[in-house]
């Protein structure tokens, strides 16, 4: 099948686009490593999550083993039902932390409050 | 007054949220049984807090409006920074009556109990509507299921309660808003603490009503308290 400028087939063609986005980090993390703004493990680590992205992009079939592991049919779906679950995460962490800025936030309009509370009203 | 009876100094906490219209009353009926009133101005537009000054109250302010949780808990330990022996909880909006301050520290008063919790079920609600008592009977299931709050507790949402300085120096409750009232319960009945229930006459108006709880409050309530777990 081929895409929608005849150049490319559809499969390919995001392929392409994936992996170019992972080279262009791939280069940013060795550059920041270079400019100490990272340590040189951390960016070993970062690499290796861009190179296994790489590979599930090169190998999608790889992500229908694991997801047939984990009782899900298609690779496709494992990395979308990931995606939510990750995002519902993210959200929480953020209400969390939302919610214990308002505690510091009471904290503070307390304290004002009960100023010199006692003295005021000897 | 109160206080004279019994030999311990008792204060009321007055959380009030433009209440500018009843605080007077509320404070003036207080003031004539307990020695000390605070009125926790929640970061109110309009006068209440010059109304309960000149109404006799020692007032607090919040410079925001943070919830009627966050202001009892400021006017709890200010109540603890004067040496209260009793703190008093009261709702400002006219729901509670001050007459019933006596039964709820009577319990205190025979050392029979460290906090007494004031229940619209087992006293006179006049007015209360249908609605509201199948969403306090949802809010009572939760608290059973959900909190692990004993059933015996009648009344899931009260906001009249009286504690002794021990128990409001033990009870550290964090909840801003209106879960207050389910963390309260949910500290005290965990604690070693010994509680007890006291009918209390409880007066639906409209206004009241209409700053009350709606059936959406339930599941912030709901959602505030498991926020809590997380947000130590």
């Amino acid at each position: 099948m081929s895409g929608r400028l005849g150049l490319l087939p559809n499969a390919m063609l995001i392929q392409f686009v994936l992996l170019l986005i992972l080279l262009v980090a791939l280069s940013v993390t060795w550059k920041r490593s270079r400019q100490s703004v990272i340590s040189r493990s951390e960016a070993l680590v970062w690499s290796l999550v861009w190179i296994v992205a790489g590979a599930v992009i090169l190998l999608p079939q790889t992500t229908t083993l694991v997801a047939n592991f984990f009782g899900v049919g298609r690779g496709v779906d494992f990395i979308l039902y990931g995606s939510v679950l990750a995002l519902f995460l993210l959200v929480f962490k953020l209400f969390v932390a939302l919610d214990q800025l308002e505690r510091k936030l009471t904290e503070l309009v307390r304290r004002d409050a009960l100023k010199g509370f006692t003295d005021k009203h000897d | 007054m109160i206080q004279q009876g019994i030999g311990m100094k008792v204060i009321v906490i007055l959380p009030a949220y433009n209440e500018c219209r009843g605080i007077g009353t509320m404070v003036r009926s207080a003031c004539v049984l307990v020695e000390e009133v605070i009125v926790v101005d929640d970061g109110s537009q309009d006068e209440t807090a010059v109304v309960a000054n000149h109404a006799g109250a020692r007032v607090l302010q919040h410079r925001l409006n943070l919830g009627q949780g966050a202001a009892l808990r400021t006017g709890t330990e200010a109540a603890l920074q004067l040496d209260a022996d009793v703190v008093i909880h009261m709702d400002a909006d006219g729901q509670h009556d001050s007459s019933c301050l006596p039964s709820l520290l009577e319990p205190i008063q025979r050392g029979v109990a460290d906090v007494v919790f004031g229940s619209r079920f087992l006293g006179d609600a006049p007015g209360i509507p249908w609605t509201r008592r199948a969403l306090l009977e949802g809010a009572r299931l939760f608290n059973v299921l959900g909190l692990g709050i004993p059933r015996r507790v009648t009344d899931p949402q009260s906001g009249l309660r009286a504690m002794t300085r021990d128990a409001a120096l033990k009870i550290s409750f964090k909840q801003d808003r209106m879960a207050h009232c389910s963390e309260i319960l949910r500290l005290v009945t965990r604690s070693n603490l010994r509680w007890v229930e006291v009918p209390v006459s409880v007066r639906y108006t409209d206004e009241s009503l209409s700053k009350g709880q709606t059936s959406m409050d339930a599941f912030k309530i709901a959602w505030q308290l498991f926020l809590g777990v997380f947000a130590k």
